[in-house]
């Protein structure tokens, strides 16, 4: 029931993150615990909600299972939009 | 286009934590016991704070801060039994109160002259148990017109507090509910969990919770 204040803190979060950069969030992994009070399923629908709100665009929530009650941002993947090297 | 990764390992909770840890030296700076109240919905967290708020609002100068996802009802309902502001928070959808949220309700209590703070928190046994709201225990009401087995449906509500109050025991010679099986599965959650047994509508039970309470508040300084 709360994935949904949990989804808009990781958004809080990545926005931290991102700063004033103009790259665009395309992903965002999110360690959830198996003892972590979080439905895996229910975070991901609530992520791809607040993922499709500006200022984002879209981005693709990937939830990543692990042990203990862990539940933390993992990483953010971002494309910033500049030629491959 | 280049795509990267941006390393975060943050922690989702670090930002409530620190807004609790803030609440947590405020409320120690004045000298303030803090219980974060936590059951189903219907378990007696209102109807316990009224008897409370009678018996002990004035003695212990007790405030109380309420969380409901709608409705300020039980704010109303407690403010006629003290004379002090009962600051009520409306969630508007949330399941459960935030250390942000409490920060702000603290702004409408009188802190100087608070020795006890009672946060009522959203009739929930699920999301209040991950949010720390900066007080100084958890306290799960758990009726016994419940199950008896809430405790292994609900293990991290129970793993949280320290104390559980089962109410409504006057309704017990009417239930099938084993007292005994209750208290054996939430100390299987929580080996160290202690218990009350009362009743609000009888007062059965009530002086115990009040002893509790009693010590639990800082003595006032004499100057």
């Amino acid at each position: 029931m709360h994935e949904m204040s949990v989804a808009m803190e990781i958004g809080r979060i990545a926005e931290m993150k991102l700063g004033r950069s103009s790259a665009q969030l395309t992903a965002v992994a999110v360690d959830v615990g198996e003892d972590a009070g979080i439905e895996p399923w229910s975070l991901e629908f609530c992520l791809e909600a607040v993922f499709a709100t500006p200022p984002f665009r879209g981005a693709k929530p990937q939830i990543l299972r692990c042990r203990g009650d862990v539940l933390q941002v993992a990483w953010l993947e971002v494309d910033d939009e500049r030629p491959a090297d | 286009m280049s795509v990267r990764l941006i390393e975060v390992r943050e922690r989702v909770m670090a930002r409530n934590d620190e807004l609790a840890a803030e609440v947590r030296r405020t409320l120690g700076a004045h000298g303030i016991t803090a219980f974060n109240l936590v059951s189903s919905p219907g378990a007696g967290k209102t109807m316990l704070l009224e008897r409370t708020l009678e018996e002990l609002g004035e003695a212990l100068d007790i405030a109380v801060v309420t969380g409901d996802v709608q409705t300020q009802n039980d704010a109303e309902r407690l403010a006629r039994h003290t004379s002090r502001v009962v600051s009520a928070v409306v969630t508007g959808g949330a399941c459960h109160l935030d250390a942000l949220q409490v920060t702000t309700a603290l702004d409408a209590i009188d802190l100087g002259r608070t020795r006890l703070l009672f946060i009522e928190n959203v009739g929930n046994l699920v999301c209040p148990a991950g949010w720390d709201l900066g007080e100084d225990e958890k306290v799960v009401l758990f009726s016994v017109t419940e199950g008896e087995d809430k405790p292994l449906k609900y293990p991290k509500m129970f793993q949280n507090a320290k104390h559980v109050v089962l109410t409504k025991t006057d309704l017990l010679p009417h239930l099938s509910f084993d007292v005994d099986l209750a208290v054996r599965n939430a100390r299987r959650v929580n080996p160290t969990l202690q218990f009350f047994r009362l009743s609000a509508t009888t007062g059965e039970g009530l002086e115990q919770w009040y002893d509790f309470l009693r010590h639990a508040v800082r003595p006032v300084a004499v100057a």
